[in-house]
């Protein structure tokens, strides 16, 4: 039976093995995650985030524990476009999984500069545009709590990106988050990915001071997940089921059963992200706990499941 | 026991736990047994590289086995591995026993504690980069402050059994005796230099100690009690390395020592990490880039977290 379950997905028109993506900022570009996980059995990759030119990213500490998460602020550390053509592109576009190459900046012409250099690529499937980083000064989350900017960087990227698809990272940031997802759909978004990290603190009380260098940190791990999960369905009834844009769900998803909850919630695939520090073979594990959920359910494909929250 | 630096296959292991002995009030020696191919991989490990334990499902102690100062936040849920070295690898039949010496500071060591003979524990190893031993040094400095003691056991370990033309000697330092995690007793501690610890002497390695308030051995840094010592002795720096291990403010001493009197010194870092494995980006060490005046970040977990203390660019 449960060989005979179908778990593949059509995510914005690229046929994917399964709905099981890395999320950005987790597993590098692939190379380190290699020793520890069969990269090939996901269904996608999605790269930490590439910026115009090189990013040495915040102090330390850049993370802290907290009860059932974590607080991250790393900076968008990363080796810059160029360096990414030449060192780690060839690495992935051995990979079968589809690759979604995650894009930060500061300027509009920031995120275009980077896709431009990248949209004619064929190791590509798409592109992240993370318009939700809680962790740098300039651009980053302000380019994705209001709609008129997401509309206007959404649609300058989709210009920019020609045949790839365009997937928009949201904030849980905002006082209505289908807004957003509608602004960025509308400007021209095939895709999106929800939700990016909580804006979070912890405190030293002994010298009263932030923990983390960065002063706060994006909060991610199983602390956010019931959040992330409502907010997916949220925006799935709202904007994603009427428009068709697929919406890859990711907060806090440890096991298959995390991973189902925002399929059903209206998740047509799902991102692991803080799951892949302490089980860096863990995304293998959640295929194929999907793959058994489906078969003692008697789903013939994972397709079916997405957005079917009973009343 | 290798010698050069190429890391050993590292992999996610069960190991069983053989052993978890208090030596102290604080510290506790923990004993990992591993199996098929983790042996072999924990068998080829070096001095200072690590291990990441989860210590999620580890359950926490009675409360009264609580101490105060932590019974604040003993309950918080554990999420993330924890880093440990090792202070010793020995290999038995087709099993690697691996020794980690820990010291309850927070909710995971604390949950670490209940561990016994029979429990077995995820680990993820071994990670990291280990201590290097470059070409004609025939005098080693093994620099511990406080927990840093436990990779330099291993290292004196393997100094004394494959490197039998290299002098070695050990300095140890923390605040007071009682922060001192060895198994002597506190009384024996020596108040004269020349004393000997037996995590040291046993392997034919002549140790100083040192506490802050004198409750032990010299009184006063340890990295003081290395210049000094260092003062007296006329070796040439080029014969000598040093390796340190220990709070990151000791090891910015300790290196400035090195440099002073040309003896090329290798520090194992700490940082808190999330992966242990190159993934989170967490880890940042700051080093000095090939550019003058322009400083890299490099990865704690997969770059060091032993460094060449030239390259550090030391926050405390």
């Amino acid at each position: 039976m449960k060989d005979n379950v179908d778990i593949s997905v059509d995510f914005a028109g690229i046929r994917l093995a399964n709905p099981v993506f890395t999320a950005s900022g987790t597993c590098g570009y692939a190379d380190e995650l290699a020793e520890f996980a069969d990269v090939n059995a996901l269904g996608g990759f999605i790269t930490k985030s590439i910026t115009v030119r090189p990013r040495k990213g915040n102090p330390t500490p850049r993370i802290v524990e907290t009860d059932s998460g974590m607080l991250n602020a790393i900076g968008l550390a990363n080796i810059g476009v160029h360096k990414f053509v030449e060192e780690k592109l060839p690495v992935l576009e051995k990979l079968s999984p589809a690759v979604f190459v995650n894009v930060a900046g500061e300027t509009i012409n920031d995120y275009v500069t980077v896709v431009e250099r990248l949209a004619s690529e064929r190791a590509i499937a798409g592109f992240e545009l993370n318009i939700s980083c809680p962790n740098v000064a300039k651009g980053g989350i302000s380019f994705g709590t209001e709609p008129e900017q997401v509309a206007k960087i959404t649609s300058a990227v989709k210009k920019a990106a020609g045949e790839k698809v365009l997937m928009v990272k949201l904030s849980p940031a905002v006082t209505d988050i289908s807004i957003i997802a509608r602004a960025a759909v509308e400007a021209g978004a095939d895709a999106l990915s929800l939700i990016n990290t909580f804006t979070a603190m912890v405190i030293d009380i002994e010298s009263r001071k932030p923990v983390l260098a960065n002063k706060t940190g994006g909060l991610s791990g199983p602390a956010i997940k019931p959040i992330a999960v409502y907010l997916v369905n949220k925006v799935y009834n709202e904007v994603a089921k009427s428009s068709g844009a697929p919406i890859l769900g990711i907060g806090g998803i440890m096991t298959a059963s995390d991973a189902i909850e925002f399929i059903i919630a209206g998740a047509s695939a799902v991102g692991i992200g803080t799951a892949n520090f302490i089980e860096p073979g863990c995304t293998i594990k959640i295929i194929e706990g999907i793959k058994n959920y489906c078969a003692r359910n008697k789903i013939a494909s994972i397709k079916e499941l997405t957005g079917t929250l009973q009343e | 026991m290798t010698k050069n630096c190429i890391a050993a296959k590292k992999g996610v292991f069960l190991a069983a736990v053989k052993a978890n002995k208090q030596i102290g009030r604080r510290f506790y020696r923990l004993r990992l047994e591993f199996s098929g191919p983790a042996a072999e991989a924990f068998a080829n490990s070096k001095p200072g590289q690590f291990a990441q334990l989860n210590l999620s499902g580890t359950a926490l102690p009675a409360a009264k086995d609580i101490p105060d100062e932590l019974a604040n936040n003993a309950r918080r849920n554990i999420l993330l591995r924890r880093p440990f070295s090792f202070a010793d690898v020995t290999c038995e039949d087709d099993k690697t026993l691996v020794d980690i010496l820990y010291c309850v500071v927070g909710p995971a060591s604390l949950r670490m504690t209940t561990l016994s003979a029979g429990d077995s524990v995820s680990v993820i190893g071994p990670l990291g980069t280990g201590f290097c031993v470059p070409e004609g040094k025939k005098r080693a400095l093994l620099v511990a402050g406080g927990m840093g003691a436990g990779p330099l056991q291993h290292l004196a370990k393997l100094l004394t059994a494959d490197y039998p033309n290299i002098d070695v000697m050990a300095f140890a330092g923390a605040k007071t005796a009682k922060e001192l995690p060895f198994g002597a007793r506190l009384d024996e501690i020596s108040q004269q230099l020349g004393f000997s610890l037996r995590e040291f002497a046993d392997y034919g390695v002549e140790s100083l100690v040192a506490t802050d308030d004198g409750s032990a051995g010299w009184k006063g840094l340890v990295s003081d009690c290395l210049a000094e010592w260092l003062g007296q002795a006329a070796f040439a720096g080029n014969d000598m390395i040093i390796y340190s291990c220990g709070p990151e403010a000791m090891l910015a001493k300790v290196a400035d020592i090195a440099l002073k009197n040309n003896i090329d010194c290798q520090v194992s870092m700490e940082r808190m990490m999330a992966c242990g494995i190159g993934l989170c980006q967490s880890c940042a060490v700051e080093c000095k880039a090939d550019r003058p005046g322009k400083t890299v970040y490099k990865l704690c977990c997969k770059d060091g977290p032993v460094f060449d203390s030239r390259e550090v660019i030391f926050s405390a």
